[in-house]
C-alpha cells in the first residue's frame, strides 16, 4: 500500500482548516500550498530540464494580473481569467524560450532574469492599464456554481484543489518517459543528442508548461490577496521559489514538495518579521550551497548510497 | 514642452553623468565575470554598502567629502575581500548556477539586514557642500555631481592604467583572456581573482558613496541599479569590460534624452529593450571577448 501515506497526507491537508479554526493559520497554509507548486514548476525547468529560469516571477506576475483584468476590465468571471491567464502566459512563454533558449546558459538566465524585471516595470509603469502602484483591488470572491469561496478557510479549497491538479501532472510527467529525457539533457546534452534526442522541444515544453502552471498559480492567489499591486512583482516571490527548489534539492519531486511546506509554513508560525525572514532565507541559501548543493534530497541520496556502501563491504 | 539648446546641454550632462555611474558598476560585474566566470548578484549590495558607508562616515568627519569617500571606498573593498575569500573561493570552476544561488543568498542577506537594521525609510545625506552648485550659462548644477562624475571619469583613468601597464591588471585580463595558458605561464588563479573581486567592489562602493549626496540612500538602492548593470553586461559582450563601459555611457544618454521627451515608463525600459534586441541579433553581445589569437 504505496498509496496509503499519500491519502493520509492529502486527508491532513484537507482537515487543516477545520483543525486550525482560524484565518491566519489557514492563510499561511494556503500561501504555503501556493508557492509549493510555484516552485514545484521551477523545479520542472531548473530540476529536470537545468534551465535556471528566473522569468518565472513574470509568468506568476502575468498570471495574477490577466486573472485581475479579465475580472476588472472585461467583465469576465474568475474561470475566464484564468483561461486568460494559461493562453497569455503560453504565449509569452514560447516567444521568449524560443530565442533565449538557443543562446549560452549565461544569456539564458540573464534575458530570463530581465523578463520578470521588465513584466514588474510594466506593472509599475503602464498605469492606464494596470493603474501602476495602485495597483487593482477589490478582487470579487469566486464561485463554482453558486459555492462562493468567501473566507480562507473556504478559499484554501480552491488552492488546495489546483495542487493535487498540478502537483499530479508534475509528478505524471516527471516519471515518464519525458522527464527521463529532460534530465538526460540535463545531465549531458551532447550525450542526449548523440542518442538522436533534440533537446530544444523539450526545454521549450518545459519552460512553457511551468509557465502555465506558475501563471495559474498567481492567477489563483491574487484572488485570495483580492489585490494586485507591482509589490506581487517583488523579487523576493522569486526567491521564495528559489530557496525552495534548492532546499529540497533540484529533481527531486518529493524533496520540493517538503520544502514547500517546511520553509514557508515554519518562518510564518514562528512569527519573525518579513526582513528578517528574508535574512534567515539568505543565510540557508548560502549555507545549503556551500554544505550540500544538491539540497535535502541529494544529500539524503547521498548518506543512502554511503550507508549502502558501507553494508556490502 | 519648449526644446532649447540649454536643455539638450542638460539632458546630456545629467546623461553622461549617469552613465559613468553605471559603468562603474557594469565594468565591475564584467571583470568579475571575466576573470570569474562567475554573475554576482550581490553586486549592487555593494552600491548600497558603500552609500550606507559614505552616510554613516560623513558625520565623524565633519561632513568632509573626501575622508568619508575613502571611507565608504575601503569598506566596500574590505566587504568584497570577505565575499571572495569566505564564499567565491570555494567554488569550483563551471559551478555557474552554484555561484549565481550563493551570491543571491548573500545579496538578501545585505539587502534584508540593512532593511532590518535600519528599515528601509530613504536617508538624506548632507555633505559641506551642501547644495551649492555653478552656473554655466543658464544651467546649474551641483558641485556633488560634478565631483561625483569628476570621480567616475578618474577611476576609469586609474583603472585603465591599473590594467595596461601593472603586473596586478595584466595578469587579471591574462585570467580573463584565457584561462589555462594564464595558469602555464605561473600566474596565480586565486590571487588574481581576490584582487578583481575588490577590485570591482571597490569602484562600486565609490559609485554608491558618490551617489549618495545625489540621491536618496535606502537598502534597496543597489537592486534598482544592479539589474541594469546586467543588461549593460550583456550589451557590451560578457566579460568585457570595454564594452560594457560603452554599452553604459550610452545608455546613460539615452535614458537621459528619453526621459526629457517621452513617459517614464520608456525610460526604465529602454534597456532591457535594448538587450532583448541585441541578444536576438548578436548573442554574444556587440563587443566579442578577446580571445587567443591563434596563427
Amino acid at each position: 500500500m504505496r498509496e496509503l501515506p499519500l491519502a493520509a497526507a492529502l486527508l491532513g491537508l484537507a482537515l487543516l482548516p477545520p483543525a486550525f479554526g482560524s484565518n491566519y493559520l489557514t492563510g499561511v497554509a494556503l500561501s504555503g500550498v501556493t508557492f509549493t507548486v510555484a516552485a514545484a514548476a521551477l523545479n520542472l525547468v531548473f530540476g529536470y530540464a537545468g534551465l535556471l529560469s528566473f522569468a518565472q516571477l513574470g509568468f506568476w506576475g502575468i498570471g495574477g494580473y490577466c486573472s485581475a483584468l479579465t475580472v476588472t476590465r472585461l467583465g469576465g468571471s474568475f474561470w475566464d481569467g484564468l483561461v486568460v491567464a494559461v493562453v497569455v502566459n503560453a504565449l509569452a512563454a514560447a516567444a521568449i524560450g524560443l530565442p533565449t533558449l538557443r543562446t549560452k546558459l549565461h544569456a539564458f538566465v540573464i534575458v530570463t532574469l530581465t523578463f520578470a524585471l521588465l513584466c514588474g516595470l510594466v506593472a509599475r509603469d503602464w498605469v492606464s492599464l494596470t493603474r501602476g502602484p495602485l495597483g487593482i483591488p477589490g478582487l470579487p470572491t469566486p464561485r463554482f456554481f453558486g459555492f462562493a469561496f468567501d473566507s480562507p478557510g473556504r478559499f484554501y479549497y480552491l488552492v488546495l484543489a489546483y495542487a493535487v491538479l498540478a502537483l499530479g501532472f508534475l509528478y505524471a510527467l516527471g516519471s515518464s518517459r519525458i522527464g527521463d529525457t529532460m534530465r538526460a539533457i540535463k545531465q549531458n546534452e551532447p550525450l542526449a543528442q548523440s542518442q538522436g534526442v533534440s533537446p530544444l522541444p523539450y526545454k521549450l515544453a518545459a519552460f512553457i508548461l511551468s509557465a502555465v502552471l506558475t501563471g495559474l498559480a498567481g492567477a489563483i492567489y491574487v484572488f485570495y490577496l483580492k489585490v494586485v499591486d507591482p509589490l506581487f512583482l517583488d523579487f523576493y516571490y522569486m526567491q521564495t521559489f528559489l530557496i525552495v527548489v534548492i532546499i529540497g534539492g533540484a529533481g527531486s519531486f518529493w524533496g520540493v514538495v517538503w520544502a514547500g511546506v517546511v520553509m514557508v509554513g515554519l518562518p510564518e508560525l514562528l512569527r519573525f518579521s518579513n526582513d528578517l525572514r528574508m535574512v534567515i532565507y539568505g543565510v540557508i541559501l548560502v549555507v545549503a550551497m556551500l554544505a550540500m548543493p544538491r539540497g535535502a534530497a541529494g544529500w539524503f541520496a547521498d548518506r543512502k548510497i554511503t550507508a549502502l556502501r558501507a553494508s556490502l563491504r | 514642452m519648449p526644446v532649447t539648446a540649454t536643455y539638450l546641454l542638460q539632458l546630456t550632462l545629467n546623461g553622461l553623468m549617469l552613465g559613468l555611474l553605471y559603468a562603474l558598476i557594469a565594468v565591475g560585474l564584467a571583470l568579475i565575470f571575466g576573470v570569474l566566470e562567475i554573475i554576482n548578484f550581490a553586486h549592487g549590495e555593494f552600491l548600497m554598502l558603500g552609500a550606507f558607508a559614505m552616510a554613516f562616515a560623513l558625520p565623524p568627519f565633519g561632513l568632509a567629502y573626501w575622508p568619508a569617500l575613502a571611507a565608504a571606498v575601503v569598506a566596500a573593498a574590505l566587504a568584497g575581500f570577505i565575499l571572495y575569500e569566505a564564499f567565491l573561493a570555494k567554488l569550483a570552476q563551471g559551478e555557474f548556477e552554484r555561484s549565481i544561488l550563493i551570491t543571491i543568498g548573500i545579496s538578501m542577506i545585505l539587502l534584508y539586514g540593512m532593511q532590518y537594521l535600519f528599515t528601509a525609510t530613504p536617508r538624506m545625506v548632507d555633505t559641506a557642500f551642501g547644495f551649492a552648485g555653478i552656473h554655466i550659462g543658464a544651467i546649474r548644477i551641483t558641485w556633488t555631481r560634478i565631483i561625483g562624475g569628476g570621480i567616475a571619469a578618474a577611476a576609469f583613468a586609474v583603472l585603465y592604467a591599473l590594467l595596461t601597464l601593472t603586473q596586478f591588471g595584466r595578469a587579471m585580463r591574462a585570467v580573463a583572456q584565457n584561462r589555462e595558458a594564464a595558469l602555464m605561464v605561473g600566474i596565480r588563479p586565486h590571487a588574481v581573482a581576490r584582487n578583481a573581486v575588490v577590485l570591482a567592489t571597490a569602484l562600486c562602493g565609490l559609485a554608491g558613496a558618490a551617489l549618495a549626496p545625489i540621491q536618496l540612500v535606502q537598502p534597496g538602492m543597489g537592486q534598482a541599479v544592479i539589474f541594469k548593470a546586467f543588461a549593460l553586461v550583456i550589451i557590451g559582450g560578457l566579460g568585457n569590460m570595454a564594452g560594457a563601459f560603452v554599452a553604459a555611457l550610452a545608455l546613460g544618454m539615452i535614458e537621459s534624452w528619453i526621459g526629457g521627451f517621452f513617459d517614464v515608463i520608456w525610460q526604465e525600459a529602454a534597456v532591457f529593450t535594448l538587450m532583448i534586441i541585441v541578444v536576438l541579433i548578436r548573442p554574444d553581445g556587440l563587443f566579442q571577448r578577446g580571445g587567443m589569437r591563434v596563427g
